[in-house]
C-alpha cells in the first residue's frame, strides 16, 4: 500500500510516517530513503537528530537524493519504504548542486513518475511531505513553480495512495482511507 | 451558495468543475477586478482581497451588499491563513482581509468543501 503524510514544520509527520512503517513492514525489511543533500551544518544536525529518530526502530537508510527508483538496486522490494521527505527530492532534482541550482522546470513531472513507479514496485511505501501552500506571500516565478510542482506531485500521489493524511500538531486528520495505528 | 478553500494548486478549481458541472465560461477567475457575478462560479477570490487591501476598500461589506448576485454560486477562496507572519504590512492585512472574508462566507454558505490535495474534505 502506499500512505501520503503531509504536514507543516514540526507537526510530528516524520514521526507518524515511521511508526506507520514500522507497522506495516511487521517481520519485513524496513528502508529510509535519506533524500536530503546535506548543505550546511543546520543540515548535518538535523540528519543526526533523524537518525537518533531512527535508532532502534530497526530502519536500514538508503541514500537517494535523485533518481528514487534507483533505490532498487540496494533494496528487497517485499520491504517496507519510508520517503522523507518529497520536499527534499523535490529540491534536488528541480534546483540540481551539479547543475549551479538552475531551475529544471521538468524536475515535477520526473520526482511524481518516480514516485508513483517506486509505489508500484514495492510492498508499502510510506511517503512525507511538507505544506507549504498556505501561507500569504508572493513568490518570485521560481518560487512558485517549485510549489506548484509539488503540489502537483502531491495530488498524484494523492489519487493513487490507499490512505492520505494530514498532521495537525501532532494530531492526524484522514483524508483518504484508514490509518491503522 | 458553496464555499470552496484549500491551500495553493490543490485542485480547488477542478473539483468546483466536477462538483457543480462546471464549464470553463461558467467560471470567472479573479485577477483583482471586482468579481463579476454573471458567473456560476467565481474563482481566485484572494486576489480581490488583496486589491481591496491595496484600495483601502472592505471585501465582506462588497459581498454583503452584493448578496442576491452570488447566493446560488460556488465561490472559491484561497487559504493563505498559515505561514509565519508576513514581514510586509500589505501581505499581513491581506491575510487578515482574506480571513475575514473567509469566515464571512462560509457562515453564508449552504456547504464548505476544504480541498487538501486534490481530496475533499467537508467542512459544513
Amino acid at each position: 500500500m502506499t500512505a501520503l503524510i503531509v504536514g507543516g514544520s514540526k507537526s510530528g509527520k516524520s514521526s507518524l510516517a515511521q511508526q506507520l512503517a514500522v507497522e506495516l513492514a511487521g517481520d519485513g525489511k524496513r528502508y529510509y530513503l535519506a533524500t536530503m543533500l546535506p548543505r550546511d551544518g543546520e543540515d548535518l544536525a538535523r540528519i543526526a537528530r533523524h537518525l537518533e529518530d531512527r535508532a532502534g526502530m530497526g530502519f536500514e537508510t538508503v541514500e537517494q537524493g535523485k533518481n528514487l527508483p534507483g533505490c532498487l538496486s540496494r533494496a528487497d522490494r517485499s520491504g517496507t519504504f519510508l520517503l522523507d521527505s518529497v520536499t527534499a527530492l523535490l529540491t534536488n532534482e528541480f534546483f540540481p548542486p551539479e547543475l549551479d541550482y538552475v531551475p529544471d522546470y521538468a524536475a515535477g513531472q520526473r520526482v511524481g513518475d518516480d514516485i508513483l513507479s517506486l509505489g508500484g514496485q514495492v510492498k508499502h511505501l510510506v511517503v512525507v511531505a511538507d505544506d507549504i501552500f498556505r501561507d500569504a506571500a508572493r513568490y518570485d516565478e521560481t518560487t512558485e513553480r517549485y510549489r506548484k510542482a509539488l503540489a502537483d506531485i502531491l495530488c498524484r500521489v494523492a489519487e493513487r495512495a490507499d490512505t492520505v493524511v494530514e498532521m495537525a500538531m501532532g494530531n492526524p486528520v484522514v483524508h483518504k482511507g484508514v490509518l491503522n495505528l | 451558495m458553496h464555499l470552496i478553500i484549500g491551500g495553493a494548486y490543490q485542485g480547488k478549481r477542478q473539483f468546483a468543475e466536477e462538483r457543480f458541472g462546471l464549464k470553463t465560461e461558467d467560471i470567472f477567475s479573479c485577477a483583482g477586478e471586482d468579481p463579476d457575478f454573471s458567473h456560476k462560479c467565481l474563482d481566485r477570490l484572494e486576489e480581490f482581497t488583496l486589491a481591496c487591501v491595496k484600495a483601502g476598500r472592505d471585501s465582506v461589506a462588497f459581498f454583503r451588499e452584493n448578496r442576491e448576485r452570488w447566493e446560488d454560486s460556488a465561490l472559491i477562496l484561497g487559504d493563505i491563513s498559515a505561514g509565519v507572519v508576513p514581514v510586509d504590512a500589505e501581505m499581513r492585512a491581506w491575510r487578515e482581509e482574506n480571513g475575514r472574508l473567509g469566515r464571512y462566507l462560509a457562515e453564508q454558505a449552504e456547504s464548505v468543501h476544504r480541498i487538501f490535495c486534490g481530496l475533499e474534505q467537508r467542512l459544513k
